[in-house]
């Protein structure tokens, strides 16, 4: 899969005896580490969690062993077992008493089995808890549909007040979780599994509601991308048709959304939105109904189950969901593809 | 409809007879909800009042207690039980079921005195950990109470709540469960029967307690435990009967929702006592 596993590269000196190289390493990597997205959670929050002694953060058993924050702030960590609706709720019991709860459990549990404390407690109470859920869209891949989940944009986004965001990579990550801190807001953060991508640049290092990787012309087809695979597959798309503009959104939420298909409607009127959810429900349907004197196509997954194993790129190839999509798409929309170029990135995928 | 107009109970006087008071008052607010349009459910929302009244008044020491109804379909009792306890100013009856007035079937946090949404069974349950867990975490003293139907114990999310408040020691989590016997469609015992309850939740790792649902004086003695150090959750077994205090209904499962007319209501108000 399409990954940048920048953890790989060596951070200790050259054993004793080993040729010298040249320049001589250095003992730490200054070069930036650029963790998965549930990685960045954890690491953000913990960091955030030694000024603010409000923030607490529960797990469902699925944070695995070593969780930063237990590791720093064992008091106010809490593995409550596999328990998402309780821990949902007890959430708001939390939030209530004064605490700010990041609670975490893969998609499709926080999203499907916990959706009515999800409706109760970030919607109607509006409490201040945040539900970070990896492992969104088919990025449990071979584990299988149980653990896949294509509907979560469609059930929070059709809950008021809700934030919801889809960051793509470390820096956005962190940003969201640093902004649920501040805001005391009510957040659903979607993210994958253990991929790990290099944000777009962040114009003054804050998230922008539209971040125009490449703004291009008014007549321009325009890529829509939403969360990590679908961002990963726009920038694919990118290098074989250059000419195409692309915008990418982190927030996702209605509020947010519409004021974003505003600034979307000043500069395009053809958009191909890439997401790793189902159509129906999902970001281009949104903007459709938001935008009707545009053109809006949808790259999202078909009315199939994912059914069989493979990796992650795999299963979302089955479910209609890659390169030759978008580019069809694309091309449908009005805009240049360089077949040859494309081609060859697909091979090279 | 006949409106009940509030005496506040007399302050200064014996707490045992000041709760009395207040449970009459409430039944008789209870019943004037039943002859609202709407109607209430009202065999629930009288079987549970002497512990709300109870309950809150633990509540009203500002030790950061926090009651949780569960059992919202009871909403009518709550708001009644919430009047009587001086912290819901308005009279709730002449406005329940109204728009324009938060007073719903089943309650949410626009009431004062209401923080979370209840009557989809289960959810209350859970709020009372987390505000418990939030109290411990704090250093606080209250404790998280939460009053749920024997029917209600058919949910799910009440043990697996149960599992999580016995493995997280939270001895200041408290679950009381009205046990009146009754649900929507007949009786608990008929539908899922709860035998060895008390086994159950001691099996889990509470504390469990086993008392008349109606003496007031009881309930506030198991209430005003100071449970700071405790390490097991508490579990109260209430035995209560529906639609306690009308002798028309007292007793009788089909009580669960009621809606009568201004003349029956002020027949049953009398004779509440």
């Amino acid at each position: 899969m399409t990954t940048t596993d920048e953890r790989a590269v060596p951070l200790t000196a050259p054993a004793p005896g080993a040729p010298a190289a040249e320049p001589t390493p250095p003992l730490t990597d200054d070069r930036p580490v650029t963790l998965s997205g549930r990685d960045a959670y954890r690491d953000e929050l913990t960091r955030l969690a030694a000024s603010d002694d409000t923030i607490v953060c529960l797990e469902a058993d699925l944070g695995g062993k070593g969780h930063p924050f237990q590791a720093a702030h064992p008091e106010r960590f809490f593995n409550l077992g596999i328990a998402e609706g309780a821990m949902v709720d007890m959430a708001a019991g939390l939030a209530a008493g004064g605490h700010k709860p990041f609670v975490s459990t893969f998609a499709p549990f926080a999203a499907l089995r916990a959706a009515e404390s999800l409706k109760l407690t970030l919607g109607y109470l509006a409490a201040g808890v945040t539900v970070v859920a990896p492992y969104a869209g088919v990025s449990g891949a071979w584990f299988g549909t149980t653990h896949h989940c294509l509907e979560d944009l469609a059930i929070l986004r059709s809950v008021p007040g809700v934030t919801i965001a889809a960051p793509y990579g470390d820096a956005e990550m962190r940003a969201v979780v640093r902004e649920a801190v501040r805001s005391g807001r009510p957040h659903y953060i979607r993210t994958g599994r253990n991929a790990s991508y290099a944000s777009l640049p962040l114009p003054d290092g804050e998230l922008p509601l539209v971040n125009w990787e490449f703004r291009g012309g008014p007549d321009d087809v325009c890529l829509v991308s939403v969360g990590e695979e679908g961002t990963r597959l726009a920038l694919a798309a990118r290098r074989a048709a250059p000419g195409t503009a692309h915008a990418h959104l982190v927030y996702l939420d209605h509020e947010n959304l519409s004021r974003a298909a505003t600034e979307l409607a000043r500069h395009h009127c053809r958009f191909v939105v890439v997401e790793e959810h189902r159509g129906q429900g999902g970001v281009a349907e949104a903007l459709a109904l938001l935008l009707p004197e545009a053109r809006v196509t949808s790259v999202s997954a078909d009315r199939s189950w994912p059914a069989h194993g493979g990796d992650h790129e795999e299963v979302m190839a089955a479910l209609g969901l890659d390169l030759p999509a978008v580019l069809a798409a694309v091309e449908k929309a009005g805009a240049h593809v360089e077949q040859a170029g494309a081609r060859a990135h697909v091979r090279a995928g | 409809m006949t409106t009940t107009v509030l005496e506040q109970p007399r302050t200064g006087g014996d707490p045992a007879a000041v709760l009395a008071e207040r449970a009459v008052l409430a039944r008789r607010l209870v019943v004037d909800m039943a002859a609202s349009p709407r109607g209430c459910h009202l065999g629930g929302s009288l079987s549970v009042l002497d512990i709300l009244i109870a309950a809150l008044h633990r509540a009203s020491a500002g030790d950061g207690t926090e009651v949780v109804l569960s059992k919202g379909h009871a909403a009518a009792g709550l708001y009644a039980a919430l009047h009587v306890s001086g912290i819901l100013p308005e009279n709730p009856a002449p406005l329940y079921g109204r728009a324009g007035h938060p007073y719903t079937g089943h309650p949410g946090p626009k009431v004062p005195g209401v923080r979370f949404p209840t009557g989809s069974l289960g959810h209350g349950v859970p709020y009372a950990a987390g505000w418990a867990l939030s109290q411990r975490l704090s250093g606080g003293h209250g404790l998280g109470i939460a009053v749920a139907g024997d029917g209600e114990l058919q949910e799910g999310l009440v043990w697996e709540t149960c599992q999580v408040a016995a493995a997280q020691e939270l001895g200041t989590f408290v679950l009381v469960v009205d046990r009146n016997g009754g649900q929507n469609d007949g009786l608990v015992a008929d539908i899922s029967p709860l035998p060895r309850l008390a086994e159950r939740f001691a099996a889990f790792g509470f504390d469990v307690a086993e008392v008349d649902g109606h003496d007031l004086a009881a309930l506030t003695a198991l209430f005003a435990e100071d449970r700071t150090t405790a390490r097991r959750p508490l579990a109260v077994i209430a035995d209560t009967v529906k639609g306690k205090g009308v002798r028309a209904v007292e007793g009788r499962p089909g009580c669960h929702y009621v809606t009568i007319d201004e003349a029956r209501a002020a027949q049953w108000k009398r004779g509440i006592r």
